[in-house]
């Protein structure tokens, strides 16, 4: 777990006692909406480790909101809201992330995130549902494969 | 006089031949110990047995002289391939060498050029080895071998040149119409391949193929084929090679580019297929600031899929539904695109912007004697915006069978080394993606007249025709640039791809 959050959470533990001596002790899984604003500051090794963490916090961590934030953690201009209903519609931020943008970032480390590797790995995201709602109905059971190529491991030079 | 022999092995680069080694090891070990293992050996790395002595001395000349004879050159491709387990039982390894170059006469001349002198020690050799999949792990033996491996790489050139020649020489007898020659001559061709491993092999499998088909000529018809087997065949190229989708990402990014302050835009799709390309430019345009264009899709198909072309338009209704698109879709089908009348298209210019978007369905029409004057013509008068079009940059139209056939040998090997390269696509896949180039291959070849339909031109050829039917040409932005250098980026391919900028058009190559 970062320690930033140890951290935080100490501190709010702290704060509780100092105020109300007779409350009982503060725990984060009664309040999910200060755990949400926790996870939402995390990168995304992280994040994927805190959702293994016990059951509750694989629930919360499917809040869609966090992994958006994550998304648009280095792209300076945030894009418009109506970036949300279209990236919802094609299977939310977190599958977004696990299936273009963390293979993009893994595969071209070097390159500053901006909003073209944004737009690029929301075309292919949009490709791929397109792929499951067409090929899928089409083929069978082959599962989409669109995508394959940010899946295999690939000598990058 | 021990101690310095294994000195001057261990740093001179030019090393004695094995069978000079093989004769020391032998006269040294007589006057070594009576331990199983040899000491000398065993400083080394190397775990042989006193007794083994001559046996290995045996094996390592008779490994000396089938890799000095071996006319083939087999040797790289068995040592690129073959992970030695065990290399310091030196007498097996002698023994697996032994074996397996007597039943591995292949060849790869792609990889030829992945070796370079070896000269240093085995951590040189294993990280320039890394590129392949699979390693060696030959000790300090590399060194000696290496001096062998520099003679066989002159050999494994000689091999594929030798291929090329025959293929050449093959097509020129077909062009000379000296037809039992050229026989014997595929024949030969259909031989050499077979023993070639890598993408050279697979091309002139396909090639010799092809020419075989044109001597006896049985011309491929494409009534026989399958088009569902034909889209499977399509979609799996899509899949697996970056050549469509940079043909379909740039291609939207013109339109875009184009459309941008349009309210209402329809596109006409010359070749509608799997409507792989629409879903992003539909996501683009739900996402431009100012809001979605309305979004208008006439897609032009053959009159067999009618019904498929149905579904596609539904399917892409859905998809603009959840993006929030306004969509309208028709479907058009006609047998050939230069039947193609313009209120067919059902336009309202007063309204939309019109594109115009071509992939690869240009060059079909040529086969028949004026007819892209006319789809041109019908093009111009529908007054879009903004035309589209993507072809290959190959000349495969010239009206003499052997440079077309030695333009076609050219291109299509580098497009099979490119496919071959990637380490990306699983093997059936890559299996999938030669067959759907070897079908073009055999149209380029093996057919002619209005059966021949792969009619590739270049670049300036298209710019010259596009002109002269009253089009301006309009250059591809740097967004566009950068688009596509960042997805072939993805790819992988190292410095395989590269995206050019020729006069306003982007290439891939």
């Amino acid at each position: 777990m970062s320690e930033k959050r140890i951290g935080m959470i100490e501190k709010s533990n702290n704060k509780r006692q100092r105020v109300t001596q007779d409350r009982p002790e503060f725990s984060i899984n009664d309040h999910h909406d200060v755990l949400v604003e926790i996870l939402r500051r995390l990168d995304g090794p992280s994040l994927c480790s805190a959702a293994c963490v016990c059951r509750l916090w694989s629930a919360v961590a499917r809040n869609d909101s966090i992994w958006e934030e994550l998304c648009f953690q280095q792209v300076s201009p945030r894009p418009s809201l109506s970036l949300r209903s279209v990236v919802s519609a094609l299977g939310g931020y977190r599958c977004l992330y696990f299936l273009c943008i963390r293979p993009v970032l893994a595969r071209l480390p070097k390159l500053l995130w901006t909003r073209d590797q944004l737009q690029l790995s929301l075309s292919l995201y949009c490709v791929h549902y397109y792929e499951r709602l067409y090929v899928g109905a089409w083929i069978g059971d082959a599962p989409p494969s669109s995508l394959m190529f940010l899946r295999k491991p690939v000598n990058v030079v | 006089m021990k101690r310095s022999h294994q000195e001057t092995y261990l740093e001179q680069q030019e090393a004695p031949s094995m069978a000079e080694y093989g004769k020391k090891l032998q006269s040294s070990s007589v006057g070594g110990g009576d331990d199983n293992i040899d000491e000398l050996l065993a400083a080394l790395g190397y775990k042989v047995r006193s007794s083994d002595m001559a046996d290995v001395a045996n094996k390592l000349e008779q490994l000396e002289m089938v890799l000095s004879n071996d006319v083939v050159g087999s040797s790289n491709s068995f040592l690129n391939d073959t992970v030695h387990y065990n290399p310091s039982d030196l007498s097996g390894w002698a023994q697996t060498m032994l074996s397996g170059l007597s039943y591995y006469p292949d060849l790869d001349p792609t990889r030829v050029c992945d070796l370079r002198p070896i000269t240093d020690d085995d951590e040189c050799c294993c990280s320039s080895n890394s590129s392949n999949n699979k390693r060696i792990r030959l000790g300090p033996w590399y060194d000696s071998v290496s001096s062998e491996s520099t003679r066989s790489v002159v050999l494994v050139e000689e091999t594929g040149i030798r291929l090329v020649q025959a293929l050449v020489a093959c097509a020129e007898a077909v062009q000379q119409e000296n037809l039992s020659l050229a026989d014997a001559l595929v024949k030969h061709v259909g031989s050499l391949a077979a023993s070639q491993a890598g993408a050279m092999g697979k091309v002139a499998t396909y090639f010799a193929e092809a020419l075989a088909r044109r001597i006896y000529r049985i011309h491929p018809s494409s009534a026989a084929v399958d088009p569902s087997f034909e889209e499977l065949l399509q979609m799996n190229f899509y899949d697996s090679s970056p050549y469509l989708k940079f043909a379909h990402f740039t291609a939207n990014q013109a339109i875009l580019e184009a459309v941008t302050m349009a309210r209402s835009v329809h596109v006409i799709d010359l070749g509608l297929n799997q409507g792989m390309q629409w879903p992003a430019l539909m996501q683009a345009l739900a996402l431009r600031p100012g809001g979605p264009p309305s979004f208008r899709l006439t897609g032009v198909g053959a009159p067999s899929n009618r019904e498929g072309i149905q579904e596609l338009g539904w399917k892409l209704a859905q998809l603009a539904q959840a993006v929030g698109v306004e969509f309208e879709f028709n479907a058009l089908t006609t047998e050939r695109l230069s039947d193609l009348e313009p209120d067919m298209f059902e336009t309202r210019p007063e309204s939309e912007t019109l594109v115009v978007n071509s992939v690869f369905e240009l060059h079909p029409v040529l086969a028949q004697p004026g007819s892209i004057e006319e789809l041109l013509a019908t093009v111009k008068a529908v007054k879009p915006s903004i035309v589209t079009v993507v072809e290959q940059e190959a000349n495969h139209n010239g009206v003499v069978f052997l440079d077309r056939f030695n333009e076609a040998l050219h291109y299509y090997s580098s497009l099979f080394d490119s496919l071959e390269d990637s380490v990306v696509i699983p093997g059936q896949d890559r299996v999938m993606s030669e067959v759907y180039l070897g079908r073009q291959i055999l149209n380029v070849v093996a057919a002619e007249g209005t059966e021949r339909v792969e009619r590739h031109e270049t670049l300036d050829q298209w710019r010259r025709r596009m002109r002269s039917a009253g089009f301006d040409p309009v250059n591809l932005g740097y967004d566009a640039f950068k688009q596509a250098s960042l997805l072939l980026a993805l790819f992988g391919g190292g410095d395989g791809y590269r995206v050019e900028e020729n006069d306003g058009s982007l290439m891939l190559a």
